[in-house]
């Protein structure tokens, strides 16, 4: 904003360099941000929360574990799912990754599955598969796939050429690339693949809430049920599972985790071919499109809530939940960053980050909904807290990589030039690639009453009203492909992406 | 040392030809000739044009040539015995290749053993190339390029991370397996006393096209444009350095 | 490489399809949800010493998951809500209510307020309830949204979200409470079952919140049994299971309903929910 009015930039806003382009860049997105915000409903209802939270607080701090019903099948089950489906996600990924950037066809399907939030494939996969390990992994494999194949594409595509244009002439095209473009990648892939499997136990988790019986089905109705010891117990699980995730995950670890799990995840449903044509079939379309009756039509499409608002409220949300997260993460990062503070503060810096990240998002607008009553607000903390705190963990990694150029700067000096500068671009593309999340977890938060695409969505799930839903899921999914490729566009050229894990 | 032989059949001649990448040309109009059984260094100050002139010279040898790049194109994740096999990854099928990669192949095993002790890498052949020193990925690169057993070696700078001693015992495996080669250098003195013909490049076109053995380290010097400023002491380009604007200023980024 | 050939080899192992014929049932009870499966085994064991099969429990989340897995026969007994219930039995023809909870012939909601909004217990909803904030309970619940919401209709003639400033589903009656007591929501609809075990346990603060108007009575949970159960199980099974749950007496197998006891129920009943539910657009 102070650009336009200004007859001059301020000397660190001029000029060409990245610096400066980034700052543009940055405050163009909060002004937007400003801008928009009176459009958003943001009032303040607080009467009486303390009891409530008081009782949260209560059983976060004395969780309740015997209250747990078999903790460990579930803690087993949600890490099956996540494995399995990150597995499953790139076996069906990889040979797409392939073949990504020479199919237009290829890119366009996985953008579509991409767009559309697990929670949702499980509620459509629900309708085939009913409650099984099957549901589970194909609502985490198929988005998983389009998400693997075109980072695996992007991180294949930066190998060096170097040690391919050395290769003697006359080399087959497999053997070059498992000689000379595999073994380079690799540990980008396999980085990325451990990253993704993090997000995979989130997901996990987040399938408990629509009935899977991982650790989100009893936390989900714990919660909501006010039973907070038992919640309590089960929130601590998760956080250290995702705290101790580095040892248990070792490498020599995996396939013995990989074996178990599969004892874990059946018995496998018996796949009803009748029920799956009946589904793709019938309950998918508009019944006056399959009878052929135009006038019907016309009449189903007017029973459909009003799209305008719902887009409206969806993108807003996104919008300022991405720049909230972008504020969070630069205030979180330096908590959890070997660089800054002391080992106590390091360690209660990282814990927080796992808390706000692990926590999910339904659970931590309730929180909020309770403390500054029902609007946009609680919605917007929630997102801009969980995305913030993932991206402020990933920038601490990444700053704990560099080593500064000049040791013994004081802590300010040491963040203004040293780190941000190196960390700032990825940190402002990785926003970039969340803007795409948190616009497919808008709408998630339809419990609050904000009536976004997912609010209706979900609404038509529960109506058993599939060819809305689908419909639905359509739009959400276009609305996400326009978002992400102007987010590609808008996203600043300098932003360098070697950490494959910042996508 | 063994006396030119300019008697020998022309391997290779260029007449007037543009040498560059896709549309810019780095060196107009070059002419020269590649007899069979020569030893040729290749000098030139950085950005002279030699890998271009080594890349052309590889794309028209083809098979005949065995090629040895700068900054040695090695795989770091793969194994010193396995980057070594890529030397000759054409001659077995992708399954091969493949199962190579799970198992070593008897083989050629044998055959990469036989050259990584004579350069020194027995005892490393298992070990990833990300976690060798410079000169022992130096290494790893020629035995690759020993081991396509070719008649022509062509080098980018194969001995430069190497110490002067070492470069020599190279120099002479290289040349003890390959009738003819052509190697970029930066030392003027292993150019002189070790190869039969120097090609000097500057600004573009060929400066020196001339046996070792007329040529003396003076009429190197005049390759290199910063010699000849130094030796003079006048006439330097570059006034004293100005304070770079701020939008020059260039804004690190990524991994240190 | 080798770990992939393992977990090929353990994919193969866990391939076994899933076992002959089992009786299954689901139920979601309107209050507290936990320890479903070790609580409603027990009653899965009772009913399958009454019916002579096995008999298994599936624990689902939702009425909507509940309704699908009785569609697509992964249940073939369930323990509905009254909507969930006529729509479980439009989509699977010839299916049929069995039985009710004894409290369920005469169900009501009650419609709570914060003790801010001044508004006191009386006949009908006052005036005053207009542009204050309301939430409602899960959005396929027949006491925390269908009923309610039919009934703000008729006292306002009005939609809910014309006639309140604020329309929420909180997703939970338990939920509904807490919302209402911590005044994040002026007002309230809540299964009158829940309010009053809330009460009764303390769970509520009645100065921060109370009742002030309670629905008619309608008809709401109820056992409904697919079709086709006959033929699968043998002739006269429908009435078997009729009979099992009509004559449920152990109080800790009532509890986990939780319900007194069942009485008879057929579809007939269930008309006026399926009337309001067409009216309101959720179901067609």
């Amino acid at each position: 904003m102070s650009e336009a009015t200004l007859p001059r930039r301020p000397a660190w806003l001029a000029g060409r360099a990245t610096g400066p382009r980034l700052a543009r860049h940055t405050l163009t997105l909060v002004a937007l941000a400003v801008l928009l915000l009176p459009l958003a409903d943001l009032s303040v209802v607080t009467r009486d929360p303390w009891t409530e939270l008081g009782r949260m607080l209560q059983g976060l701090a004395w969780p309740d574990f015997a209250g747990v019903e078999s903790p460990f099948r579930a803690l087993g089950l949600t890490v099956s799912v996540a494995l399995w489906g990150t597995l499953a996600g790139v076996v069906l990924g990889f040979p797409l990754a392939l073949v990504f950037t020479r199919s237009r066809l290829v890119r366009a399907g996985c953008a579509f599955v991409r767009a559309i939030h697990e929670l949702f494939w499980a509620l459509l996969f629900l309708q085939v598969f009913g409650l099984s390990a099957l549901t589970a992994l194909a609502a985490l494999a198929i988005p998983y796939a389009g998400i693997f194949a075109k980072v695996f594409a992007e991180i294949l595509e930066q190998t060096p050429r170097a040690p391919a244009d050395a290769l003697p002439p006359g080399v087959g095209r497999l053997s070059r690339f498992l000689y000379a473009e595999l073994p380079l990648a690799w540990t980008q892939l396999a980085a990325y693949t451990r990253y993704r499997f993090e997000c995979g136990l989130r997901a996990s988790v987040l399938l408990g809430f629509v009935g899977l019986p991982t650790l989100g089905f009893q936390l989900e109705t714990a919660f909501r049920e006010g039973r907070y010891p038992e919640a309590g117990a089960l929130l601590w699980c998760f956080y250290l599972l995702i705290a101790t995730l580095p040892w248990w995950s070792h490498r020599r670890l995996v396939p013995l985790l990989i074996i178990g799990g599969a004892f874990l995840l059946g018995p496998w449903p018996a796949v009803d071919g009748g029920l799956l044509w009946r589904f793709v079939s019938q309950d998918l379309w508009p019944a006056p499109l399959l009878a052929g009756d135009w006038a019907g039509l016309v009449e189903w499409f007017a029973s459909i809530p009003d799209l305008g608002p719902a887009i409206g409220n969806t993108l807003l949300l996104a919008l300022l939940g991405t720049v909230g997260a972008l504020l969070v993460a630069m205030a979180l990062w330096p908590l959890a960053s070997r660089h800054f503070g002391n080992p106590a503060s390091r360690l209660a810096g990282r814990g927080l980050l796992i808390l706000l990240r692990s926590t999910p998002e339904l659970m931590l607008a309730f929180v909020f909904l309770l403390l500054l009553g029902p609007s946009l607000l609680p919605a917007w903390l929630a997102l801009a807290l969980h995305n913030g705190a993932l991206i402020a963990f990933l920038a601490a990694r990444h700053a704990d990589a560099l080593e500064p150029g000049m040791p013994g700067l004081p802590a300010s000096g040491r963040l203004a030039y040293e780190l941000l500068p190196r960390i700032y671009p990825s940190l402002l593309a990785l926003l970039y690639y969340r803007a795409e999340v948190i616009l497919r977890e808008t709408a998630i938060l339809g419990m609050l009453g904000i009536a976004t695409l997912g609010y209706y969505i979900d609404e038509n799930f529960q109506y058993l009203m599939f060819d809305v839903a689908a419909f639905l899921l359509l739009v959400t999914a276009g609305l996400n492909i326009a978002v992400d490729s102007l987010s590609r566009r808008l996203r600043p050229r300098e932003a360098p992406l070697e950490d494959p894990c910042l996508r | 040392m063994a006396p030119t032989e300019h008697t020998h059949e022309t391997l290779l001649a260029l007449d007037g030809v543009d040498l560059g990448h896709g549309s810019q040309v780095v060196l107009p109009g070059l002419s020269l000739r590649l007899a069979r059984g020569e030893r040729i260094a290749l000098l030139g100050p950085s950005g002279a044009g030699k890998s271009t002139l080594l890349a052309a010279l590889r794309a028209r040898l083809g098979a005949t040539a065995a090629w040895c790049p700068q900054h040695h194109g090695l795989v770091p994740g793969l194994a010193v015995y396995h980057n070594v096999y890529m030397g000759r990854l054409a001659e077995r099928s992708a399954l091969a290749n493949l199962w190579n990669l799970v198992r070593p192949l008897r083989g050629p095993w044998r055959e990469v053993t036989e050259l990584c002790e004579l350069l020194g890498l027995e005892g490393l052949m298992r070990r990833p190339v990300g976690q060798l020193s410079g000169g022992q990925r130096q290494r790893t690169a020629i035995a690759r390029a020993l081991y396509q057993g070719r008649e022509v070696f062509l080098g980018d700078e194969p001995v430069a991370s190497v110490d002067p001693h070492q470069a020599l015992r190279l120099l002479g495996l290289i040349e003890e397996r390959h009738a003819t080669t052509v190697v970029a250098l930066h030392q003027r003195e292993l150019a002189l006393s070790h190869f039969d013909r120097v090609w000097g490049l500057r600004d573009g076109r060929l400066a020196i096209d001339a046996p070792a053995s007329a040529l003396s380290l003076a009429d190197l010097d005049a390759l290199y444009p910063d010699a000849e400023a130094t030796s003079s002491g006048t006439d330097r380009h570059d006034a004293e350095p100005a304070a770079p604007s701020p939008e020059a200023l260039p804004c690190s980024r990524g991994r240190a | 490489m080798r770990w992939i050939a393992a977990s090929a080899a353990a994919f193969a192992l866990f391939a076994q399809g899933a076992a002959a014929d089992t009786f299954r049932f689901t139920a979601i009870p309107d209050e507290d949800q936990s320890r479903l499966v070790e609580r409603f085994s027990k009653v899965a064991d009772y009913l399958e010493e009454r019916l002579g099969v096995e008999v298994e429990y599936v624990p689902v989340k939702s009425y909507g998951a509940a309704v699908t897995a009785f569609r697509n026969d992964q249940v073939q007994l369930a323990w509905f809500g009254g909507l969930s219930g006529v729509q479980a039995r439009r989509l699977v023809p010839g299916s049929r209510a069995l039985a009710q909870g004894a409290e369920d012939a005469a169900f009501k909601t009650y419609f709570i307020a914060h003790e801010s909004t001044g508004l006191e217990a009386g006949d009908e909803l006052p005036d005053a309830v207009e542009d204050m904030s309301f939430t409602f309970g899960s959005r396929t619940s027949t006491s925390g949204r269908l009923m309610p919401d039919y009934y703000l209709r008729q006292r306002f003639s009005e939609a809910p979200d014309e006639i309140f400033s604020r329309v929420g589903f909180s997703g939970d009656h338990s939920r509904t409470i807490a919302l209402v007591e911590a005044g994040t929501y002026q007002l309230g609809a809540v299964n009158y079952a829940v309010w009053d075990a809330a009460v009764e346990d303390g769970r509520v603060d009645t100065d921060q919140v109370q009742v002030i108007w309670s629905t008619p009575t309608y008809p709401d949970y109820q056992w409904t049994l697919r079709g086709d159960a006959d033929e699968r199980f043998g002739e006269g099974f429908s009435d078997e299971v009729r009979k099992a749950l009509l004559e449920m007496k152990n109080p800790e197998l009532l509890d986990s309903f939780p319900r007194s006891a069942f009485i008879p129920a057929d579809n007939a009943m269930y008309a006026p929910i399926e009337n309001v539910a067409e009216e309101l657009g959720l179901l067609r």
